[in-house]
């Protein structure tokens, strides 16, 4: 009789002890491991939004008639000196969908309610996916990075969640996918959607489905981004400053550049100076 | 009646349960053994190093003398602070909180997120050494580790300790001054106030060749615990219409175009201009 007592009680503490730990205890290997520093993968150079493909028209984007024009003229301004539409020039941030481009590595951080993704570039921007079953909100001040939604799914069923999908809208412009100018609509309507998984035959690479719905699209665009895992134990962060050594100017509409001796200088050719009406005038 | 048959076999099911909750612990992080810190940190106190006026500032006699010769406003703020041109205001300024902090903390570093000009940190606590060569920045490299204090089985300290910077930087916006050598040294013990969870205490300690011994302030954020449903994204470029050009900062107006920032400036010089 003592035994069996005994058996119980040890059975009934056992279980006691399971429950105590799980309740404090976030559990992340419920979720895959996007630990570590992720590097894009992409051909060298300057990369495009589709690294699968050449950069500028070689990319294929589904542009609107409009939008061909748009990306035309900005080339020609790239031509001729100038900064087209791509926004870094001025320290802004590429914004979503370019920054998943991730010209600086990526950290991707899982908590229950919210996961982190985490890149230095230009903005030190640690996009936050909500994934507490939040719906929109009525109000939403737009932001480069935008604001996204998601959720884990379990693709096999294997009680584990695989992949994390997310929704990204309310974007603020202006938006290049990429440094040679290629246009998202001014509209700022952009819609992002987003898969993002670990390779099944190579978990140190992450696979990015990125859809895009823009209205300078004739139909959604998808491109397949990817990246490794650094293989370091202890990845440095670098940090990427845009406004140091930055050499171009924004004074009014213009955009100059600085010399390598401190002065101003034009950006393109037949470039007026800039207005020095509110100046004393010197002798 | 149970039989000792079944009894036995409840207790070794009951035992692996245990050791599967064990296991799966191992994999869990568990945030029971770290203190709360989530919400948004508010600087409590001016935008003054000591909280105060820095009279006491233990400035060599030249960084002294560097100190009191910047051009500064009315309400004793640099005119030529490098955060109005978008450069980072760096360690340990960043720890002045321009915007609320929000800090996360996992098991390999703990992030400080500030919405801020590039203000965010991480704080290494993944054990690693201190690597032989590091590409200087302004927020530096900083290592730590979590300390139980009080021996109670949980962290409630986290000490931290940041090198290899870039300048110039400042300790706040009055320009009281860091060494153009960038040897400074930071350390910090960072915990909740143990009478007020919701103050959080950061015992900063600077090691620089601008001062005359290492110097202690402790900095106070408050705690909001107020659910923020859409954090707002601050990007310094769209904020700022300061412009450096050589040594001098200039303003584009308006009317979008350049102004002084001081009577009698001069503007910049136009010599790669054709006349």
């Amino acid at each position: 009789m003592r035994n069996r007592i005994l058996v119980a009680a040890i059975g009934l503490a056992a279980i006691i002890g399971v429950t105590t730990v799980s309740a404090s205890a976030f559990d992340d290997a419920q979720y895959p491991d996007f630990k570590g520093q992720w590097r894009r993968i992409s051909p060298p150079g300057q990369p495009a939004f589709d690294p699968n493909k050449p950069r500028g028209w070689g990319q294929e984007a589904p542009l609107t008639e409009e939008y061909k024009k748009v990306f035309e003229d900005n080339l020609r301004d790239l031509a001729a000196g100038g900064e087209g539409l791509w926004p870094g020039y001025s320290c802004r941030p590429p914004g979503m969908p370019p920054m998943m481009t991730a010209y600086e590595p990526v950290e991707i951080v899982i908590l229950p309610k919210v996961t982190f993704i985490m890149i230095d570039h230009i903005h030190d921007a640690h996009r936050r996916i909500h994934t507490d079953g939040r719906d929109w909100p009525k109000e939403i001040e737009p932001a480069y990075a935008g604001y996204s939604i998601g959720k884990w799914v379990d693709d096999n069923g294997d009680g584990k969640f695989d992949a994390l999908e997310i929704e990204t809208r309310h974007i603020k412009g202006r938006r290049a996918y990429d440094a040679t100018g290629l246009p998202l609509h001014a509209d700022n309507k952009t819609v992002v959607k987003e898969r993002i998984y670990l390779d099944k035959a190579d978990r140190n690479i992450l696979r990015n489905e990125v859809t895009v719905i823009d209205n300078a699209l004739t139909r959604p665009w998808t491109v397949m981004k990817s990246y490794s895992r650094a293989p370091e134990q202890y990845p440095f962060w670098r940090e990427y400053l845009c406004s140091e050594n930055n050499n171009h100017i924004a004074i009014g509409k213009e955009s100059y550049f600085l010399s390598a001796d401190g002065y101003l200088m034009p950006a393109k050719k037949g470039q007026t100076p800039p207005d020095l009406r509110h100046f004393e005038p010197q002798r | 009646m149970v039989s000792r048959r079944t009894a036995a076999l409840i207790a070794l099911a009951a035992t692996l349960c245990m050791m599967l909750g064990l296991a799966s612990a191992a994999h869990a992080f568990d945030e029971a053994k770290y203190p709360d810190l989530s919400g948004q940190w508010r600087r409590i106190g001016p935008d003054r190093w000591d909280g105060a006026s820095n009279r006491d500032a233990p400035l060599t006699p030249e960084y002294r003398a560097i100190y009191e010769k910047t051009r500064k406003t009315e309400a004793g703020n640099m005119i030529a602070d490098p955060m109005l041109t978008c450069q980072s205001p760096g360690m340990p300024r960043i720890m002045q909180a321009y915007q609320p902090m929000e800090i996360i903390v996992t098991p390999d570093t703990t992030h400080i997120l500030i919405e801020h000009i590039h203000d965010s940190r991480r704080i290494h606590t993944d054990g690693r050494p201190w690597p032989g060569e590091v590409d200087p920045s302004f927020r530096g490299l900083s290592i730590g580790q979590w300390q139980d204090t009080d021996g109670d089985g949980r962290f409630d300290t986290l000490v931290a300790e940041t090198r290899h910077f870039q300048g110039p930087r400042y300790f706040d916006g009055s320009g009281l001054p860091l060494h153009e050598d960038n040897k400074t040294v930071v350390r910090e013990r960072i915990s909740l106030d143990k009478s007020n969870p919701d103050i959080l205490i950061d015992e900063i300690t600077v090691t620089d060749s601008a001062l005359t011994r290492p110097w202690t302030v402790t900095k106070s954020y408050r705690r909001d615990r107020t659910p923020v449903l859409v954090h707002r994204e601050s990007v310094c470029a769209d904020n700022t219409a300061h412009v450096a050009i050589g040594d001098e900062m200039y303003v584009v107006g308006p009317d979008g175009n350049l102004t002084p920032t001081r009577p009698g400036q001069p503007p910049p010089d136009l010599r790669y201009f054709p006349r």
